[in-house]
């Protein structure tokens, strides 16, 4: 980066990290990273990232839950989840911990208070993680698809795959606006204390982007409402023949079986494990 | 076309135009997109942490606001948190499960009720009162919740010590200034300017008329009896909903001893859970079987 930009990069920080985040949401959204899940059925995916969802609320034992955990984190490694989605989780992981960790500790806790706090952090980064790994692998149309085939209701399915879709376009939309009143505007004539102007002006250009964004966004709801309509969405969705072509192209093989068992057969691993070197958490 | 809006019955006046089916999925869709982006720019701003007092936006509350006072609220309060979910926890990969529907339901309750507060959009104390009741209701339910979890629920609150005071500061604390935030700077105040101006003009982009203070949505009418019910109903569910993770802590240690150790108040989540569970189960057996008849009868056609 020349300087120049580096030196604008303090004053310019909420645009950029517009920026940032608009490019890492497209490539989550799109990956092409490839990798262990992305090439499985997507109904098999949210099979096994629903045992994950689950298990770790069935145990207290420290052992099972590290096990598990590290499954987890193999599987995001294997994934191939991108460096910053998990940078980000690893960063909130940190604060909330510590933040959790100091207001036992304000309030007088001890280790017990520790280990139970240790506890349900395993639990929720183990969940979390597996959701990363999961939905990294997941383009939006096989998550739609996915949905539909697990009857979801169509409306959440047509959600899914239009959000994704539209988000590109949106934040792009967004960031023009904001542009366009950052350039319409004067220069504040200073930040003020503790730099409030800077805040009133930035959250009222938030608020007044919205106005635009609201009016095209409803112009381009209807266009493809209506388009959709036209080509009978509503009733494909809930018709049983427009059903079937549509997940056609679903099709389970032998190593979407092969993930499952493996999955249990690691679940399982843990659980032994567990049983073998027991870790409970003792409170009182 | 079909969204083209029917001519308005004058003869019908208990209630606005109803919809169909394209109208319906046109207002689900875009308070689903608006409220979504609204989310991923609140990931962006920036917070302030003051020692355990946490300034920041937690939505941009007007978004859900101004869709609901000037469309229809079932369909805006059930596309906003969706969105909220398919935008942002999906996206970023911190879906959570279980704990997405009591968010869910708890964001879907709130609009829908400040969308049923407002009669006429240009009017701003009802839209003042609508925004702050959203940001009030979705946040007291998930602080009665995350309090009920320490207080019932979670196994070791008791012989934590420490815990539940904190908890319960916390939660307080952090009520007041999402109240003031998200509820008041950016809930009220801006749907107070957008609603007024955006009032007859994003209307008829999807073919819809308006909404007439002469013909308010029959749910606000009516005194709400049964909305009342739903809406107790809906919270509860949503509070067992977050509750089941304490209750699968729970299985293992269903032992006689386990009332004398919990007393008698863990028994009515479990009873009551079991209670949601069943009317779920026959709610969906009854759905599948009738969808079943009537994909018999689609194939038959």
């Amino acid at each position: 980066m020349p300087t120049a930009d580096r030196r604008r990069e303090r004053k310019e920080r909420d645009t950029l990290s517009v920026e940032w985040v608009k490019l890492e949401l497209l490539r989550t959204a799109y990956a092409t990273r490839g990798g262990l899940l992305a090439s499985r059925d997507p109904r098999f995916v949210i099979g096994w990232y629903l045992i994950f969802a689950v298990v770790p609320w069935f145990t207290h034992d420290l052992t099972v839950l590290a096990g598990l955990f590290l499954v987890c984190a193999v599987a995001v490694v294997l994934s191939r989840v991108g460096p910053l989605i998990l940078g980000l989780f690893v960063f909130g992981f940190v604060l909330e911990s510590l933040y959790v960790l100091f207001a036992a500790w304000f309030f007088g806790g001890d280790l017990s208070t520790v280990l139970a706090l240790v506890e349900l952090t395993l639990k929720l980064a183990t969940v979390s993680l597996a959701s990363m790994a999961a939905f990294v692998s997941l383009d939006p149309e096989k998550l739609s698809d996915a949905l539909l085939a697990l009857h979801a209701p169509a409306m959440v399915a047509f959600g899914v795959s239009y959000g994704y879709r539209m988000l590109p376009m949106l934040m792009e939309e967004f960031h023009t606006v904001v542009d366009g009143h950052r350039l319409r505007a004067a220069p504040l004539p200073s930040p003020g204390f503790l730099g409030w102007r800077v805040v009133v002006r930035t959250g009222s250009t938030v608020v007044a982007a919205f106005y635009p964004l609201m009016l095209n966004t409803a112009k381009r709801t209807r266009t493809t409402v209506e388009a959709l309509e036209t080509k009978g969405f509503t009733y494909a969705a809930e018709h049983p023949a427009g059903r079937r072509i549509r997940l056609a192209h679903l099709k389970a093989d032998r190593w979407d079986a092969v993930l499952i068992a493996a999955t249990v057969l690691l679940v399982a691993g843990c659980f032994t494990l567990g049983e073998l070197y027991p870790l409970p958490v003792q409170v009182g | 076309m079909s969204a083209t809006p029917r001519p308005v019955d004058v003869r019908d006046t208990a209630g606005p135009p109803a919809l169909n089916s394209g109208q319906k999925l046109m207002v689900f869709v875009l308070s689903m997109t608006l409220f979504g982006l609204a989310n991923i720019l609140t990931e962006v701003l920036p917070e302030v942490r003051i020692g355990p007092v946490e300034i920041s936006v937690s939505y941009l509350a007007f978004v859900p606001v101004v869709m609901a006072s000037l469309f229809h609220p079932l369909y805006a309060a059930l596309g906003a948190p969706l969105g909220e979910i398919v935008f942002v926890d999906l996206l970023m990969g911190d879906f959570s499960g279980l704990g997405e529907l009591e968010g869910y339901l708890q964001m879907f309750l709130a609009v829908y009720i400040g969308g049923c507060l407002v009669r006429d959009p240009r009017r701003r104390g009802q839209l003042f009162l609508a925004g702050v009741t959203v940001v009030v209701v979705d946040k007291m339910l998930s602080a009665i919740v995350d309090i009920g979890k320490v207080m019932v629920g979670v196994e070791d609150a008791e012989y934590v010590p420490g815990l539940p005071e904190s908890i319960l500061l916390l939660e307080g604390v952090g009520f007041t200034t999402d109240v003031i935030i998200s509820g008041v700077l950016f809930g009220a105040l801006p749907a107070m300017v957008l609603a007024p101006r955006l009032y007859g003009k994003i209307e008829p982009l999807l073919g819809l008329a308006p909404r007439d203070p002469a013909r308010p949505h029959p749910l606000t009418e009516r005194g709400t009896g049964a909305f009342l019910l739903l809406a107790l109903v809906l919270a509860f569910v949503s509070m067992i909903a977050a509750f089941t993770s304490e209750i699968f802590d729970n299985f293992g240690v269903w032992e006689p001893d386990f009332i004398d150790q919990y007393g008698q108040r863990f028994l009515w989540i479990g009873v009551s859970a079991a209670v949601i569970v069943l009317a779920a189960l026959v709610i969906a057996i009854r759905f599948v079987v009738h969808s079943r008849r009537e994909r018999a009868a689609q194939e038959d056609r």
